[in-house]
């Protein structure tokens, strides 16, 4: 399987899902024009990669700010994996928020509140 | 494809190629060209003049001097020797101590002066006996019998009592106009001589020869006595004259200074009054205390550089043309791919322009389009006189991110009972406008069909009809919308029900601030379930209630140091602080607040806010 690698626009996140790893990365801002057409190359990746995934999978995300569409679009995302975690799969999500931004965490709340996978608040410290 | 240029050329055409930089460079590069041959020329013309001087200074000037020195020396040199053959001849000495009574001796002693004038080139030759005072010319006769009283006959008691084997007497003579070079030689023992004898020499033939060394008509070889007098000059008018009249005094005082004859002759050089510089060369001579001089114009002595200059100008003059010439054959064909590549520059901005403008246009349409959108969405949206009429006081702030938005509020009366609602759909510009349509339009239809004093219902149903409106047909489809929203109903201006999609209702008791939120639960989209209850929330309405309800947009708003969203707790803050004001007032404290801290930033989202009171004030 190969690795999946977007890079970050203004309005679009860093996707970096290494399937070596099993580390799936998502990380910024994500308020493009048209969401679905950004996340839908996402979805049949990880369609593709939920099946032939063996050992435990770790998400990491980390968003200063999504738009509603985009949000839209993570939670039919993240809920592809909670669906392979309800079959067994190992799959653990790590959410980074800062503090100071305090729509992050209630983001992640809302977030947390409609999943069943492990889901980890970690609280970004300043350098 | 290189697209194709056209072999017309336009007088712009042909202006490209040689444009204002093309010129500027060629008119450089024939000015580094001109610079650098006439700086080689100038330099190779100086360094030969310098070499070419160098040369004259040191050899040919010396040579000159040295060949005329050396041939005057020799000449005078083997008429010392005649003299002293003649002063020891045991004949002539025994013929003049006889006081010349021997006519045998006498015959010997005519013939032997006789034949060294006629045979030996020499002008005189003579004896003079100190015992009888006569002398004996060399045509064998007694043309004088000298005395110390004559003047003319000086130069014979001075050599007789001048204690010198060999010594020399000029005489300039006028009538001759010549000078003659007497070699004296004692006869006898030198305290009591017997007599002088010796030869004369013209210096005539000498002088003329000084022809063969002149460079040009204004130079001059002089030979000048130890007093400074010339005594041989090619010129006759120059003798007798002092040295002085022809150079300077400075120059005449270093003449003075010449070492012994056997060193080298000295050079000097100066400009005369006519600001000609002139070589001047001195030779002492070795046969006596005479010195000679050359005297040369630089300009004559260096006829060889005025053709040097000449050739070093014409080649230059030549190369240059040819350089330039290249140059401009080379710069020609650099010129052709240069004129290609503008006129293709040319046509490409022409496309550009081109689509450009066309571009142009069709944004204008679209912006058109959505401008007349906006005519549209804003007549759904309640009018302020409406809006007036349900509340005492209130603002609204309705910012579409573009020109339309996905943002729009809704007023609908039933008597003397309102229902106010804000919604937030999915999406900005044409899409979030369109949805907002489809949205109002429902609404208008439902509140008709169920209990419009329960917005919980409301929105319930709303859910339904929306996912049936949406997604009906495609199932399958990736698409999914909907949307966040809150409603409001007043009743009687006594009680207000709120239920909200995602959105909260935020209610201003004198100094505390009420949060009433909304479920979490938007509407609409797919995966809405469709039996899921909204909450209504109760409360009665006191007189110095305020009401605001907003959408995401605001409080997402980025900005700030970190550029993060502008968040709930601001808005609190806002809103606590800004009670006393007017609502008109407080809407533009809202909207200064929001564009401080956006600074730069663009609008992320549709922002709308409305604040709203209902009291009677």
């Amino acid at each position: 399987m190969e690795k999946l690698y977007i890079e970050p626009t203004k309005g679009t996140p860093e996707i970096n899902f290494d399937p070596a790893q099993n580390l799936l990365i998502l990380k910024g801002q994500s308020y493009p024009e048209n969401a679905f057409k950004f996340y839908e190359p996402i979805f049949h990746w990880v369609d593709a990669y939920l099946e032939e995934v063996k050992e435990e999978v770790t998400i990491e995300i980390n968003l200063p700010y999504i738009n509603t569409s985009s949000s839209k679009c993570l939670m039919m995302l993240l809920d592809k994996f909670d669906e392979a975690y309800n079959q067994g799969k190992k799959i653990t999500l790590n959410w980074y928020y800062d503090e100071e931004n305090e729509s992050e965490l209630e983001c992640a709340e809302e977030f947390q509140e409609d999943l069943t996978i492990p889901f980890n608040l970690f609280l970004v410290q300043e350098d | 494809m290189l697209p194709k240029i056209s072999s017309g050329k336009t007088a712009q055409e042909s202006n490209l190629i040689y444009d204002d930089s093309t010129m500027k460079v060629i008119v450089l590069a024939c000015l580094v060209i001109f610079l650098s041959v006439f700086l080689t020329g100038t330099l190779s013309y100086s360094i030969m003049e310098k070499a070419i001087v160098n040369k004259l200074k040191s050899q040919d000037l010396v040579y000159i001097i040295q060949s005329v020195t050396t041939k005057i020396d020799e000449r005078i040199g083997r008429a010392k020797e005649t003299s002293l053959v003649l002063a020891e001849d045991p004949t002539i000495v025994q013929w003049i101590k006889e006081k010349e009574r021997n006519p045998q001796l006498t015959v010997y002693a005519q013939k032997k002066i006789k034949n060294l004038a006629e045979h030996y080139d020499y002008a005189n030759s003579f004896i003079v006996s100190s015992l009888t005072n006569h002398y004996w010319a060399e045509n064998g006769k007694i043309i004088d019998t000298v005395s110390p009283k004559d003047p003319d006959d000086s130069w014979f008691f001075q050599t007789l009592h001048g204690k010198k084997t060999v010594s020399l007497s000029i005489d300039y003579n006028q009538q001759r106009k010549d000078t003659f070079v007497f070699v004296n030689a004692l006869v006898g023992d030198l305290n009591h001589p017997l007599g002088v004898v010796g030869v004369g020499l013209s210096l005539q033939d000498i002088s003329r020869q000084f022809q063969n060394y002149k460079f040009g008509g204004n130079s001059n070889l002089w030979l000048i006595d130890s007093q400074g007098k010339i005594q041989l000059s090619e010129d006759l008018e120059h003798r007798g004259k002092k040295i002085s009249e022809f150079i300077p005094a400075q120059i005449e005082k270093k003449l003075a200074l010449t070492g012994p004859a056997d060193s080298r002759p000295i050079v000097l050089q100066y400009t005369n009054s006519q600001h000609q510089i002139m070589d001047l060369i001195v030779q002492p001579m070795q046969s006596n205390s005479w010195k000679a001089i050359l005297q040369i114009p630089r300009r004559e002595n260096l006829y060889l550089l005025d053709s040097i200059r000449l050739n070093t100008i014409t080649s230059s003059v030549f190369a240059l043309i040819l350089i330039i010439l290249i140059f401009f054959l080379i710069s020609k064909k650099i010129a052709d791919p240069f004129k290609r590549a503008m006129l293709l520059n040319q046509e490409l901005e022409k496309k550009v322009q081109e689509r450009t403008q066309e571009l142009r246009e069709k944004n204008q349409k679209i912006t058109d389009s959505i401008d007349y959108a906006k005519r549209i969405q804003e007549s759904i949206l309640p009018s302020p006189e409406k809006l007036s009429q349900a509340f005492s006081d209130h603002f609204v702030i309705w910012k579409p991110r573009d020109i339309v938005g996905g943002d729009f509020f809704w007023l609908k009366s039933f008597g003397n009972c309102y229902l106010l609602a804000l919604g937030d759909c999915t999406g900005h510009g044409v899409p979030g406008a369109l949805m907002t349509m489809t949205v109002n339009s429902i609404l208008n239809h439902l509140v008709e069909e169920v209990p419009w004093d329960n917005p919980g219902i409301i929105l319930e149903e709303l859910n339904i009809r929306i996912k049936e409106t949406l997604h009906s047909k495609s199932t399958e489809s990736i698409s999914d919308d909907g949307l966040d929203l809150g409603i409001c109903c007043i009743k009687e201006k006594q009680e207000l029900i709120f239920a909200g999609a995602k959105i909260s209702l935020y209610v201003k008791k004198g100094e505390e601030l009420q949060l009433i939120k909304g479920d979490n639960k938007s509407i609409g989209y797919k995966t809405a379930k469709t039996n899921w209850k909204f909450t209504n929330h109760t409360l009665a309405i006191e007189e110095n209630n305020t009401f605001y309800l907003t959408t995401d947009g605001y409080l997402d708003q980025n900005g700030g140091e970190k550029d993060y969203s502008f968040g709930r707790k601001r808005f609190h803050e806002i809103i606590l602080q800004s009670s006393a004001v007017p609502l008109n007032k407080q809407q533009e404290i809202f909207q200064e607040i929001l564009d401080n801290y956006k600074q730069d930033q663009e609008q992320r989202d549709d922002i709308t806010v409305i604040g709203f009171r209902v009291g009677k004030i």
